[in-house]
């Protein structure tokens, strides 16, 4: 287990201190690119969930991200509920909907699932698109609410109006999965998901029931996703189809490969690379996919396993020859 | 009552009877051995036996209840234990990491204790730590729990996936070629660890080739061929048995 000050441990308090000084620095602009790609973080640990860790590869994530994102629009906007119950319906909602669809598809295995995924991406981003009295269809939903204040001890409140204010709302929410998702990881129940990510057949034969472990750590998936898009309708005030666009489940793919599928940073440092990256460059919006691409490219043939995996890798390389002494030496 | 029951056990690919009406039981605290030429259904049996394939036809009885048609992971709940042919152990992580992931049926601990990182949780995850340590001493692999298990000989993979399926808690162990790729010098070792597992109270059901080792360490022996039940008895009376012979020559398999 992680010593309380391991070396891991004082780089996660250094990003977090970071992150909470960085926009007290920068213009409005690049708080508002720091904050996207909070969320977008958090799409990627979900993902890094039940992909890195569990081994399902899933392309439908967009579809949470919508779910989370128009189940906030629509209870806030029809139902006139608060930011908070809207906010856990969201995220109830999302994870529901992994569930249902987990039902069948991870009963499916490798490019199976994977299409089932793609395939339910692509029908709710329809769906979003063609109900047109429910969704608002192309034209989206206006009037999503920030969250209610949240009053002082000492008096007065903190608003959510501001962007920075906003910011450190989403900060907040990416630290806590990030959280949550690492204990999860971490605990017994994540070494199921790691040994069927390994070898789903060997796991089955150690009595572990791999449907349900799945099914588990999908369902958790969906929620964060729907989270994030929850996040993104109430940052954004307005929302369209295109939060639910399915190439968004590739990019954040692409983002989690960058960064190191499989590892706690991993998702983070993938983000906001792809992030920074485009926008260094001040590139247009449609070569940025382009440059993403390459990237992407360039990755899965040198260092597939990531930054933070290649750096994992050669570590735990490191430290066993040091502890071998004549073993076979081919990697599993 | 025997501990594993088996009666009219088939299993056909296509046209190919793989395991043909095979009957036969097992008794509680007894070394079985299952033997016969390549290709004559010994791992399909075994197969058949812990739910990976589903019979054509035929009844399995485990522990008083039919477990006809349970899946894998189900067939390990009730105490049947395997191993593989091929040596399967989780290569990417440390040799203790594995004998805890074995523990997993036995996990207590849900979602909320393992986020919110309850005592129980953490009691429970030292309890599966400790317990994962004997058994490891237990199969003799103590100096390599922090080692990568995928770097492991072939022998020390052999002993560490046995760990793994004891952090089960089987009633019956069945090793499939325990011995199989593993250096001459190194079987001795693996047979004692074989025996050992027996005297602790696990039923064993072996499949071997190496046929000095089945006639040394079995009460019994069942011989297969081509998916059949060809023979069945002590290890002397297996040995005299004209058709074991017969089959053996005819597979060019000479023991
Ligand atoms: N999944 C399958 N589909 C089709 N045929 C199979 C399948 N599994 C096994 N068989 C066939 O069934 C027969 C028995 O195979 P099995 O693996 O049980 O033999 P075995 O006794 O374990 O042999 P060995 O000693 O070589 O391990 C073989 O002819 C094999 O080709
Ligand atoms: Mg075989």
């Amino acid at each position: 287990m992680t010593r309380r000050f391991s070396p891991e441990r004082i780089g996660w308090l250094l990003a977090v201190v970071v992150a909470i000084l960085l926009p007290l620095f920068v213009g409005e602009y690049l708080t508002s690119i720091l904050l996207l790609i909070a969320i977008w973080s958090i799409v990627a640990i979900s993902l890094n969930l039940i992909y890195g860790y569990t081994g399902q590869l899933s392309l439908g994530h967009s579809a949470f991200l919508g779910i989370g994102a128009y189940a906030l629009g629509l209870i806030a906007l029809k139902l006139h509920l608060g930011f908070w119950p809207s906010f856990f319906a969201a995220t109830a909602i999302s994870g529901l909907f992994g569930f249902l669809i987990g039902i069948p598809a991870l009963k499916l295995r490798g490019p199976y699932f994977v299409l089932v995924t793609l395939g339910f991406a692509a029908i709710v981003g329809v769906i979003i698109l063609a109900w047109v009295d429910f969704t608002g269809g192309a034209n989206g939903l206006a009037g999503m609410p920030r969250p209610n204040p949240i009053p002082l001890p000492w008096g007065g409140q903190v608003r959510f109006d501001s962007l920075l204010n906003m910011y450190y709302f989403v900060l907040f929410f990416l630290v806590l999965i990030a959280i949550l998702c690492d204990r999860l990881v971490h605990s017994l129940i994540g070494r199921t998901f790691i040994a069927i990510s390994h070898d789903e057949n060997l796991a089955e034969s150690l009595g572990i029931n791999t449907m349900a472990k799945k099914l588990l750590s999908f369902t958790v998936s969906a929620m964060f996703a729907g989270v994030a898009g929850a996040l993104y309708a109430s940052y954004n005030v307005v929302i369209s189809p295109d939060v639910a666009h399915f190439a968004r489940g590739m990019d954040v793919l692409a983002c989690l490969i960058v960064g190191g599928a499989g590892t706690a940073a991993g998702p983070i440092i993938g983000t906001f690379v792809l992030t920074a990256i485009p926008e260094g460059l001040q590139i247009v919006p449609y070569l940025k996919t382009l440059i993403n691409g390459i990237i992407l490219l360039l990755f899965i043939i040198f260092l597939p396993a990531g930054i933070t995996g290649g750096f994992k890798a050669l570590a735990l390389r490191w430290g066993d020859s040091r502890k071998s002494s004549g073993g076979r030496d081919a990697a599993p | 009552m025997p501990l594993l029951e088996v009666s009219g056990l088939t299993k056909a690919f296509g046209g190919l009877m793989a395991v043909s009406g095979l009957t036969f039981s097992v008794q509680q605290g007894e070394l079985l051995s299952i033997i016969g030429p390549n290709g004559a259904g010994k791992t399909t049996l075994f197969n058949l036996l812990t739910g990976i394939y589903r019979p054509t036809s035929g009844i399995i009885r485990f522990d008083g209840n039919d477990i006809t048609g349970c899946k894998p992971y189900q067939s390990v709940r009730r105490g049947i234990g395997r191993t593989f042919q091929r040596t399967t152990v989780f290569g990417w992580e440390k040799v203790l990491d594995n004998v805890i992931i074995g523990q997993s049926l036995h996990v207590r601990t849900g979602v909320w204790g393992a986020i919110v990182r309850t005592g129980a949780a953490r009691r429970e995850e030292r309890r599966i730590r400790e317990k994962a340590r004997e058994l490891l001493a237990f199969v003799g692999l103590s100096d390599m729990e922090q080692r990568l298990s995928g770097n492991l000989t072939e022998e020390a993979q052999k002993r560490l996936s046995i760990a793994m399926v004891l952090a089960a808690d089987p009633k019956v162990l069945l090793l499939d070629e325990p011995t199989g790729g593993v250096n001459l010098e190194e079987i001795g070792g693996l047979i004692e660890l074989v025996k050992k597992v027996q005297r602790s109270g696990v039923t064993i059901c072996l499949i071997e080739h190496k046929m000095r080792m089945v006639m040394s360490i079995s009460d019994r022996i069942i011989v297969l061929n081509y998916g059949v039940n060809i023979a069945e008895g002590t290890p002397a009376e297996v040995g005299a048995n004209e058709e074991v012979i017969k089959a053996y020559l005819g597979a060019r398999r000479v023991a």
